[in-house]
């Protein structure tokens, strides 16, 4: 039943070229996306309501979580040098953007992050690509990438503070160290995990390497590229704030840590939730992009 | 052998993997127009003989010349039909189609006017703009004779691309092909297990033997064409089949041994 109702929504003409040759229809991949594309039809309030309701324990979880943290933080602690409650984070967070202080912090720590990230990213994947066409780069690499992916780099954060200064540039650095080794190693995995299969297909066509790269490695290894930047989101957030806390003039990590040094709860929460929203908004902004980008995966 | 000028000409060609001699001095002719297909127990090289053809692998002796030029490597004069579809996931069912063309800078309007005919040709009309996984194991083999059709080849190479597909899907590939190969009579290459499909759609029949590889017998299939599906239960063609079979069979028998002993 519902494997020939979906056969009609997936290929409302063709079905009948498919039957003409008398092949088994349609196979299991085709009933799955056609149910995924009937998923999309309802309306949008429809499908609002049924976001939240098939959630419905998370969200539950989260509302209480919350209330008991207000609960706890009003009546057991009922100080705010020690926590602040979130209806007090709420307040310091609209505080601290109608002064426009938030605004800065966020533009600094924007900055930095895109900055490093974006370098890592065009470097870790060039990285890759010598490590994965180059039996004498992947030998000269491999020690450095390994050892540096295993060493927690953040704690290099205060050195590189000193050679940097305690502008923005230290901060590119440490971020881009963070996001430079899974990209790297995302990147040579992914192209040498291409099918050999595929790559004779093209060269029995009389492809060149150059066109065997740039159709069939690059576009096999895209997906394990982009796991790599999806890592490297992660650990750049860290890179920024932790290396903020050792030294900056603005940033959220340096609202953080001068928050911290006066007893300052509501604005050290809010600069945690500005920064857990973004590393929310950003994975999820990148599982929608990779979707877009690469939409021939199941 | 038909009076049509030679296609394909192969001069004494051998093959050697370190010490296992593959193929042992194959010399052979094949007319423009005519559909071979190569049978033989595993092990017997008809898929590096293939492969050499097709340029995927050097022999280590003799040669082979296609239209009075010696196959030195790949190249889109040949058409190779995978066994499996080979398909590239992130394109759509044309560009998976156009690539030959594409990578031999041979994209035009007439070009893609052409894949479009050869996507209506094997039953695909209206699948342009689908993806790989989204087509039943059928129609991906389809759309992997089509690829190879797209580059016009001067000679269709095609290795087992039907042994993936279950029994029924299978006898249908069958008419299909024979259908299409109808329409533009290509010079065809057809490795196969089966002897009933080899029977079915071939002019001529090269039987391989093993160990090393080489040409046993060459069998001329005289039936009628069009072959309607019905022809496999006609005295004529199981009488093919059986002495097909009784040439291969000490050799099957054996290599199944040798793969079960290891």
């Amino acid at each position: 039943m519902w494997r020939a109702s979906s056969t009609l929504t997936c290929c409302p003409n063709e079905n009948q070229t498919a039957s003409q040759s008398g092949e088994p229809a349609m196979t299991q991949s085709n009933a799955v996306s056609a149910t995924g594309g009937m998923a999309k039809a309802p309306s949008f309030a429809a499908s609002l309501g049924d976001f939240f309701y098939q959630r419905r324990w998370s969200w539950g979880s989260v509302f209480i979580g919350l209330a008991l943290w207000e609960f706890i933080s009003r009546v057991i602690v009922g100080s705010k040098l020690f926590l602040a409650a979130p209806t007090q984070v709420v307040y310091a967070l609209v505080d601290l953007s109608g002064s426009g202080e938030m605004g800065k912090h966020v533009w600094t720590s924007t900055l930095e992050f895109l900055l490093g990230y974006g370098v890592a990213c065009v470097l870790g994947v060039a990285l890759g690509f010598v490590m994965a066409s180059s039996k004498a780069g992947k030998q000269a690499l491999q020690p450095w990438v390994a050892g540096l992916y295993a060493t927690p780099t953040v704690a290099l954060a205060p050195l590189f503070i000193l050679w940097f200064g305690i502008g923005i540039l230290s901060k590119v650095v440490v971020v881009a160290v963070l996001v430079i080794f899974p990209v790297t190693i995302n990147t040579e995995t992914g192209l040498r995990a291409t099918p050999t299969q595929l790559v004779e297909t093209v060269r029995a066509f009389g492809a060149s390497s150059r066109q065997i790269f740039f159709k069939v490695s690059l576009p096999s290894a895209l997906p394990f590229i982009f796991a790599g930047f999806r890592l490297g989101i992660g650990r750049g957030l860290i890179g920024v704030v932790v290396a903020e806390l050792f030294g900056a003039r603005a940033g959220l990590g340096q609202l953080i840590s001068q928050s911290a040094e006066t007893f300052n709860m509501p604005n050290l929460f809010a600069g945690v939730t500005v920064l857990a929203a973004a590393g929310i908004a950003m994975t999820g902004g990148f599982a929608w992009l990779e979707e877009k980008l690469l939409p021939w995966r199941d | 052998m038909s009076d049509a000028p030679v296609k394909l000409s192969v001069a004494n060609l051998s093959k050697r993997f370190g010490s296992l001699e593959v193929l042992q001095d194959i010399t052979t002719q094949i007319s423009s127009g005519e559909f071979i297909s190569i049978v033989g127990p595993s092990g017997c090289g008809k898929t590096t003989f293939l492969r050499i053809i097709g340029g995927l692998e050097q022999a280590s002796l003799g040669d082979a010349h296609l239209d009075g030029r010696r196959i030195e490597g790949p190249g889109a004069d040949r058409g190779f039909v995978f066994q499996q579809d080979n398909l590239l996931p992130w394109r759509d069912i044309l560009s998976n189609t156009e690539i030959g063309p594409e990578i031999n800078g041979a994209l035009s309007p007439e070009q893609r006017a052409n894949t479009l005919r050869l996507l209506k040709l094997v039953g695909l009309e209206g699948f342009e703009n689908y993806y790989p996984r989204q087509l039943s194991g059928g129609m991906r083999q389809r759309v992997n004779l089509a690829r190879a059709l797209a580059v016009d080849p001067a000679l269709l190479l095609m290795d087992e691309p039907f042994s993936a597909l279950d029994a029924q899907t299978r006898e249908i590939m069958q008419t299909e092909l024979s259908r299409i190969w109808e329409e533009g009579r290509k010079t065809v290459l057809f490795v196969t297990h089966q002897i009933d499909e080899a029977v079915y759609l071939s002019d001529r029949i090269f039987v391989f033997a093993r160990r090393p590889g080489r040409i046993n017998e060459i069998i001329d299939i005289d039936l009628p064409r069009p072959r309607p599906l019905s022809i496999k239960r006609t005295p004529r063609f199981v009488e093919y089949v059986d002495y097909i079979w009784k040439l291969i069979e000490e050799d099957v028998r054996v290599s199944v041994l040798q793969e079960h002993t290891g």
